[in-house]
């Protein structure tokens, strides 16, 4: 059981749910933040926290996107923990609510 | 949302942050009753509820008896585990039809509201609670701070209607900042509230425990920097889960220890039935130590004997008398008997609150007495220090006696009187042990139940409604 991150803090970023995470189980990748399913409590703080409505709770989460789940699973394993809030992306208020984010998702990690 | 003020820590307190290691913690949690509805659960969790259960439960979705929206289900696979082979903790745990039967009773009958000066802060006594965390690893269907925990909103004492929100450090490191300079200034009590310094802090929720060390290392060293003297962590996750209390969390510890060596901690446990922590044999039996006592769970030994190890911890226990769960003797008596033994003190045991929602769990206040002294018939002295606690508005009162002498003339006085002790008020202590003597009334669950059979008022528990005393009308 967990809360997942969506398509919609693509290319936004927001972070204003790292910083109501009681357990800082946030992960940063270059243009998207994702929930460790494993450190995440279930307290649902970060649902009305993210600007961008992109969390879920895993079990309400939309049909298409369900493939999310495995997304915030996979990249939380090689992604930095991310527990103060940043600005957001340069243009996050313009990609807020865009269709087809998922396709500008950037999965790399940082170079370390 | 522009990123609220935040605290900045001390040089001290940042070199004290900066050693804490956060653990990783597997609690394999199952929120929601959707995964048991859907077999989504692992195969031996899958007859946890029986068909006819989740039916139930699930017709109730929606409306205004709905018991999933009043508490979300939740549960630890370690819970699971103690569950599995005890009625009480099923019952403690399990979502019911049973909870929304009966939606009388108070949304606020303690009028906790009422002390609330900051966001987040219960001030009462030299004692303020705060609520850091708005959740638990588990959930208990009988909780009273699910206005918290799901989310509620409520009505303050200004009128406005918001969900409760979380303490803020900078918020309460201010308040008791400037709460003990005018205590100071004033020769030992606040010029308004009368209070004395606050010299001890609550950490609460909520669990403070689902939080990360670093997370409870903030408020344990901000708290520290602001004069506080003795800091609890009320936690039920001794039951729910004691690997929380790793390695990593007592290195934060002595680390917190070594850089304020004049702070007391004094962990508040919760257990309220003994099946949360001892093992059982194939027939049900708890099983006997060779060394002595009761066999405990490895996982919940080991935490509390680290606990018991550092002599600046105190662990205490409380725990409400709740029907179904724990109105048992026999069983109280093992609680109270294996807590001593490893080093917990029994401090309080509690009446139920009558709050919404909560008549399915609620035990009569004369028949909690009756069980909780019929529990500590057989225990040594020490064993037995836990006394029946009620939270009036003016303060923490003591369920003292219940007697059997007929008392002629009193409403309910037939069957004897219920004496009530004022352990203290909520601002001062000058009403300390005064008693308040009521005619019984075997069915009263709150105080309420006895408003029209008060024969004693010395601790004002009926005056201040202006509800008058027999003593009183006599004596005009």
């Amino acid at each position: 059981m967990t809360y997942v991150v969506t398509d919609n803090c693509i290319q936004c970023k927001y972070t204003d749910c790292v910083t109501v995470c009681p357990v800082d189980c946030f992960y940063e990748g270059p243009n998207f933040l994702v929930i460790h399913p494993d450190e995440c409590i279930d307290c649902d703080a970060c649902v009305e926290a993210c600007p961008a409505g992109a969390i879920f709770n895993e079990d309400n989460l939309p049909e298409d996107k369900k493939l999310f789940l495995e997304l915030n699973e996979e990249l939380c394993l090689i992604w930095p923990q991310i527990s103060d809030q940043k600005d957001p992306l340069p243009d996050a208020a313009t990609w807020d609510g865009v269709d087809g984010k998922i396709e500008r998702l950037i999965k790399t990690a940082p170079d370390t | 949302m522009a990123p609220k003020e935040k605290y900045s820590p001390s040089t001290k307190e940042a070199e004290f942050l900066a050693t804490i290691r956060n653990g990783k913690y597997d609690r394999d949690i199952i929120t929601g009753l959707k995964k048991f509805m859907e077999g989504n659960v692992p195969q031996d969790m899958q007859g946890f509820y029986s068909q006819e259960e989740l039916d139930a439960v699930k017709a109730l979705d929606g409306t205004d008896r709905d018991v999933q929206a009043r508490m979300p289900v939740k549960i630890t696979r370690h819970y699971f585990e103690q569950a599995k082979t005890s009625k009480a903790i099923q019952t403690l745990v399990k979502a019911s039809p049973k909870e929304t039967y009966d939606l009388d009773g108070a949304e606020d009958p303690g009028k906790q509201m009422s002390y609330s000066p900051v966001e987040g802060l219960i001030h009462k006594y030299e004692l303020g609670l705060i609520y850091v965390a708005s959740t638990c690893s588990a959930h208990c269907r009988f909780c009273y701070r699910e206005e918290l925990i799901a989310k509620k909103e409520i009505t303050r004492a200004d009128g406005s209607v918001a969900a409760k929100g979380l303490a803020q450090i900078k918020d309460i490191v201010e308040y008791i900042t400037e709460h003990n300079r005018l205590v100071d200034e004033n020769g030992g009590s606040h010029p308004e509230t009368k209070r004395e310094r606050l010299r001890e802090i609550l950490m609460s929720g909520g669990d403070p425990m689902v939080l990360g060390n670093k997370n409870i290392g903030q408020w344990l060293s901000a708290l520290a920097e602001a004069g506080i003297e003795n800091i609890r962590i009320g936690t039920k996750e001794l039951a729910f889960f004691p690997k929380r209390f790793d390695e990593t969390f007592f290195e934060m510890l002595d680390t917190f220890h070594e850089a304020y060596p004049g702070v007391n901690l004094r962990m508040m446990v919760h257990f309220n039935h003994p099946d949360e922590v001892l093992l059982k044999d194939p027939n049900g039996d708890f099983i006997q130590d060779p060394e002595g006592g009761l066999t405990w769970h490895p996982d919940a030994k080991a935490a509390v004997q680290a606990f018991r190890s550092r002599s600046w911890i105190n662990v205490d226990n409380q725990s409400p008398i709740i029907a179904g769960i724990n109105d048992d003797a026999d069983a109280l008596r093992i609680l109270q008997r294996e807590m001593k033994r490893n080093g917990i003190e029994n401090h309080y045991f509690f009446c139920g609150r009558d709050i919404v929602g909560h008549k399915a769990f609620n035990v009569p206040i004369e028949r909690a007495w009756e069980i909780l002294n019929e529990s500590q018939k057989g225990l040594s002295g020490v064993e037995a220090h836990a006394r029946l606690s009620i939270t009036h508005y003016k303060g923490k009162t003591e369920v003292a006696a219940v007697t059997k002498t007929a008392v002629p003339g009193v409403k309910g006085g037939e069957n004897g009187v219920v004496i009530f002790k004022l352990l203290r008020s909520a601002a001062d202590a000058s009403d300390r042990a005064k008693v308040t003597i009521v005619g019984r009334n075997p069915e009263a669950i709150w105080f309420s139940g006895y408003d029209d059979r008060v024969i004693v008022d010395e601790a004002e528990l009926y005056s201040i409604y202006d509800i008058p005393a027999i003593s009183l009308v006599a004596a005009e």
